[in-house]
């Protein structure tokens, strides 16, 4: 009986398939005014006479290797906006990021493909996940000026208008990390282990920028995820003995190689980028050796930080037992975004090119604190806009994420003086 | 048959009845099959002016997906090769043709050369070229063995494009896809016409072009020798089929339409990342063949457009549960679900209906043949 | 010397992982004809397992109930989803097993959440000497794991009537049905074996760092090693398991000395260049059933 039943099941999935997929040819489609700006409220507001801006968020949030990042940043940002509407929102509008959000699965295609699904919908999108990815649809928002704020750190979104990207890049990141090795721990060698591709070729290129600045022995050591393939990066740092290595990897690999390597009597020490921190590590057998050795660096303060801006974040995210470095990156990575839309509201023109344009002559953006004003100037040069301070951290066992400032901001002098005329890699 | 072939009686009153095997092995053998045909055709025509962009790009790449599951349902469905390695095929196609067709002052390698016909021929004869290569596994393995040895060429192709950044960009950059040129006329950018407009009717244009090939191949001698090998790979041997140059001969057209349609998969997508040539696009192709019906030209487009679009309704089928959070820090939101159910429709229909989508059509054709006397 | 060895034993501690995968593999495969892609949900769901119950009971007990669990799981999905396809072709199953692979996976990641779990055990990452050579106790652990289960498997299907009866289905299922042996039964256990060996497996590749979302993919390793050893062949597994450890751990020591051409990180794709070596010597694995050819 079941199997009779096969073709009318089929029949109705095709007709539910050429409904539901499937958008009408609209005549004069997509007025050049007013994408994904309405006069109607939003869902779920308070402000009921607000109009509504629709913002799109594209992240990695069930299958992907970057999921344990993409779900707090999408929550972070929910409640970021949330805070902006409770305030009254934006020059009579309200911001709604959680009609268009949708799952990219890490996966350039996929990223492409509910991009397109939503670009009709959205005024910009609050997050786009992902270098490759992002890379993917780079071309579209080009051409249909639509502003979005990254989730990634890499040096090549400073030379694109439509990319507002907050705090500095891996490449600066890593060249502040080796001068203040070079200074405070008297470092002499340093290794860069690090993932393939824009995350981790971006940091190995500002290391070795700056290690060759300080007249530092440098070597390289590109590393494949996975727990079981460390063998080749952990036989390195053993051999190898560097004063320091500047860790580009996730944080299981990061367990794995920073646990082994102290195990194999490795005695120098590690600087990571924040993506090799989870505070789960903690409750790892790799957690003396994280005390001992481990140094983590960061754009910004984490989330147990002394600042208007973390104060507002940890008040906004009640219900959070286990806070990540995630939270914290969601919402600093939506003040640009804020500031070009009051910008553009005040300008009263809240289209794309509105918007756009507000984030070209964007020179400054209000952090709350979290970081300083200029590291949010979109408006000149990469070379001269371009936020070059980053921070350390250390292990602390009572901070909400487990590390606290050792470092406040700071400008390393390689980083000063680098000429950023390209991406670093 | 003999060079004289005596002309198909027509005997009046019955137009459906066969007096010859050439009519029967004609490919449009009888008229309701001829005006279906027709029929599909001009609805697939007229969709460009109806579907907005957004679906027309899904459906291009359905479309362009569907070369490539015909490529790997001649190696797979009719010559009886199971393979793993379809991903490394498409990867080559599509790094040939965005090669030839980049910008040669780019950041990755590239000539220039946007001609649609060019780039493409070129990128499935690179493919069938590096096809003919697994072919003397092929005639030694046999099953699973060779579907997992196929495997490793994935995992091996994956290495190499890892590493060769200046032809791929890198794992984390990528390159552009593949330019499409045509006659003067850029295929990717808006004209008179939107971009996804004229890709649509590319991509059609083609995979008509691709389905009439691979129709005609089927029911040659090469496509007899296929199934022979298919259905019992001994027999065939001993009935004068020669095993190692038909299996070659399968891996390598299977690889040009594989390399043709990697081509033409990334010209619509516009972009491509050496991580996405994995197992999982191999095992995709494979499940657009097994959904399809395996040994079916059609049951390929059918099970590759299903494929392509399942996707996009698995993301709107949540919004009618009741119950499922929106928010992804929630157990069981839509996204989780949205991905438990790409593998659970997949799991379904292959247990309802193992003989693929093709298998549904016959079931339907037959029960209206019949009606109203149907049981 | 002392580095080449010690390559060899962290090598044989990670083939002994991967050796428990291709045991579950070949396991099914004798039974059911069929590549499980499945298995690796089931080493993830396995190591999340323990996670949870390690903080109650400790890390044994955890284990135990841990691997018993996941071994019902399987159970339970063979007698769901691949029981209604006995007889159906075996390329339809595989398709079938990775979308439960696919369901599966997604319900166990949110388990894992945004954190990396840890399974508790009692090694970390201490070393111990062993005739000089410096050997990781989860290392030895592993080994002594496996060999072990092995030995209790192999026991199993050469001495219990159960055992006697999977071998019987494998070997001619209409035969070993007319002799009255429950096919469906040896169906629903090489599953539950299998599965149970994953969790094993899985929760021992997650000592020493953890469980994070992205660990199924070590369980693909497991796939040179089964064609490596033969498809059919249980001892065929252990060994390919070991030689993909061993190989692996081998060439990511010495490659960027004496072969940097091939790349950075080729140790990951190493295990394949060796499975086809040898396939072209030995077209069904070290120790696979050669098939029977009848026309």
């Amino acid at each position: 009986m079941a199997l009779r039943k096969a073709p009318l099941v089929a029949a109705l999935a095709a007709v539910a398939l050429l409904t539901s997929a499937c958008g009408l040819r609209e005549s004069g489609e997509e007025a050049s005014t007013g994408v994904g700006v309405t006069k109607e409220a939003c869902p779920d507001t308070p402000n009921k006479d607000n109009g509504c801006i629709y913002l799109g968020a594209i992240s990695d949030l069930t299958s992907g290797p970057f999921a344990a990042l993409g779900v707090p940043i999408t929550d972070t940002q929910k409640a970021f906006w949330k805070r902006v509407n409770d305030a009254g929102g934006i020059g009579g509008y309200d911001i709604d990021v959680t009609t268009y959000v949708r799952d990219n699965k890490y996966n350039p295609e996929t990223h492409k493909q509910v991009f397109d699904e939503i670009q009709g919908k959205v005024l910009a999108l609050s997050q786009t996940l992902g270098s490759p990815t992002t890379a993917a649809i780079m071309n579209d928002l080009k051409a249909k000026k639509i502003v979005a704020a990254p989730a990634s750190w890499t040096s090549v979104w400073e030379f694109e208008d439509v990319i507002v990207e907050s705090g500095t890049n891996y490449c600066f990141e890593s060249m502040n990390s080796v001068d203040w090795a070079t200074e405070n721990l008297k470092a002499k060698s340093v290794l860069a282990v690090h993932y393939a591709g824009d995350y981790g070729e971006d940091a190995a290129a500002g290391a070795k920028v700056a290690a060759e600045a300080n007249g530092l022995k440098f070597s390289a050591v590109e590393t494949p995820p996975g727990q079981d393939n460390q063998a080749s990066a952990i036989k390195a740092v053993v051999s190898k003995k560097p004063d320091v290595v500047i860790l580009t990897t996730g944080p299981t690999d990061a367990a794995v190689i920073i646990g082994q390597a102290a195990a194999g009597g490795y005695k120098g020490q590690f600087i990571g980028t924040s993506p090799t921190w989870n505070p789960a590590l903690l409750k790892s057998a790799a957690a003396p050796a994280f005390k001992a050795m481990y140094r983590q660096s960061a754009p910004w303060g984490p989330f147990g930080s002394d600042t208007a801006g973390h104060k507002a974040m940890r008040e906004a995210l009640p219900n959070v037992t286990a806070p990540t470095d995630g939270h914290t990156a969601g919402w600093v990575w939506s003040y640009p975004l804020k500031a070009a839309l009051e910008k553009a509201a005040e300008d009263g023109d809240l289209t794309r090119e509105g918007l756009l344009k507000a984030v070209t002559s964007l020179d400054k953006v209000d952090y709350e604190g979290m970081l300083p004003e200029d590291a949010g100037n979109f408006a000149g040069e990469p070379n001269d806009t371009v936020f070059r301070k980053s921070l350390i951290n250390k292990i602390d066992d009572s901070a909400p994420t487990g590390v606290a400032v050792e470092q406040d901001l700071f400008e390393g002098p390689t980083g000063q003086k680098y000429e950023f005329s390209k991406a670093c890699f | 048959m003999t060079a004289t072939r005596p002309r198909p009686r027509q005997i009046t009153g019955r137009p459906e009845l066969y007096t010859s095997y050439a009519q029967q092995l004609r490919m449009f053998n009888t008229r309701p099959k001829r005006l279906a045909v027709l029929a599909i055709l001009l609805v697939a025509l007229s969709l460009p002016f109806v579907y907005d962009d957004e679906t027309l790009r899904l459906l291009a790449l359905g479309l362009a997906a569907a070369i490539g599951a015909i490529g790997l349902n001649l190696v797979t469905g009719y010559a009886g090769q199971v393979t793993l390695g379809h991903a490394f095929f498409l990867a080559v196609g599509a790094y040939t043709a965005a090669a030839l067709s980049g910008d040669p002052d780019g950041r990755t390698i590239g000539f220039g050369i946007t001609n649609v016909l060019v780039w493409l021929l070129a990128a499935g004869l690179v493919a069938a070229v590096l096809g003919l290569l697994v072919a003397p596994l092929a005639a030694r393995l046999r099953g699973l063995y060779l579907a997992v040895v196929t495997l490793g060429l994935v995992f091996l192709g994956e290495h190499i494009f890892k590493e060769w950044q200046e032809l791929t960009g890198g794992p984390g950059v990528g390159r552009p896809g593949p330019v499409p040129e045509l006659f003067g006329i850029r295929l990717n950018e808006a004209g008179v016409f939107t971009a996804e407009q004229k890709l649509y009717l590319l991509m059609l244009v083609l995979l008509v072009g691709f389905a009439v090939l691979a129709r005609n191949l089927v029911r040659s001698k090469v496509g007899r020798a296929f199934s022979a090998i298919r259905d019992r790979d001994i027999a065939a041997s001993v009935i004068g089929v020669n095993l190692t140059r038909y299996k070659a001969l399968a891996f390598a057209i299977s690889s040009f339409y594989a390399g043709c349609a990697g081509a033409l998969v990334y010209t619509v997508s516009g972009f491509v990342e050496p991580g996405s040539f994995n197992l999982l696009l191999s095992v995709q192709y494979i499940a657009m063949v097994l959904i399809g019906g395996a040994g079916t030209i059609s049951g390929s487009i059918m099970g590759a457009l299903f494929i392509t679009l399942l996707p996009r309704i698995t993301r709107d089928l949540p919004a009618f549960l009741p119950l499922i959070s929106a928010d992804a820090s929630v157990p069981l939101n839509v996204f989780q679900v949205e991905t438990v159910l790409y593998g659970l429709l997949i799991i379904g229909f292959l247990l309802l209906e193992p003989r693929g989508l093709f298998g549904i059509w016959v079931r339907i054709r037959n029960y209206w043949k019949a009606w109203p006397f149907s049981y | 010397m002392i580095e080449f060895l010690s390559g060899v034993v962290s090598g044989l501690g990670a083939g002994s992982a991967y050796a428990l995968l291709a045991l579950g593999f070949v396991i099914v495969y004798k039974a059911t004809r069929v590549i499980s892609f499945a298995q690796p949900a089931f080493m993830l769901a396995g190591a999340v397992a323990v996670s949870y119950l390690v903080g109650p009971l400790g890390f044994v007990p955890a284990l135990l109930l841990g691997v018993a669990g996941v071994a019902l799981l399987g159970l339970a999905t063979e007698r769901a989803v691949i029981r209604p396809m006995v007889g159906r072709p075996v390329f339809v199953v595989a398709i079938i097993t990775l979308g439960i692979d696919i369901a599966m996976r997604v319900v166990v990641n949110g388990f894992i959440g945004n954190d990396v779990r840890q399974v508790g055990d009692p090694w970390g990452l201490r070393r111990v000497n062993v005739l000089g050579i410096a050997v990781q106790q989860r290392h030895i652990a592993m080994i002594v794991t496996t060999a072990v289960l092995i030995g209790v498997l192999f026991a199993f299907f050469k001495y219990s009537r159960l055992g006697l009866a999977m071998r019987a289905a494998s070997y001619d299922q209409e035969t070993a049905l007319a002799q009255g042996v429950s096919v469906g039964t040896v169906f629903a256990l090489s599953w539950a074996i299998a599965a149970g060996l994953a969790a094993v497996a899985g929760t021992f590749v997650a000592t020493g760092a953890g469980v994070d979302q992205q660990m199924w993919i070590i369980a693909l390793k497991a796939l040179p090693a089964i064609i490596l050893g033969g498809l059919d062949s249980l001892g065929g597994a252990v060994v390919g398991g070991l030689t993909i450890g061993v190989v692996e751990s081998l060439v990511s020591s010495y490659q960027s000395d004496f072969a940097p051409w091939l790349g950075q990180n080729f140790s990951v794709v190493s295990p394949y260049v060796v499975m086809l070596l040898i396939l072209l010597v030995r077209p069904y694995g070290l120790f696979g059933t050669r098939e029977v050819e009848r026309v």
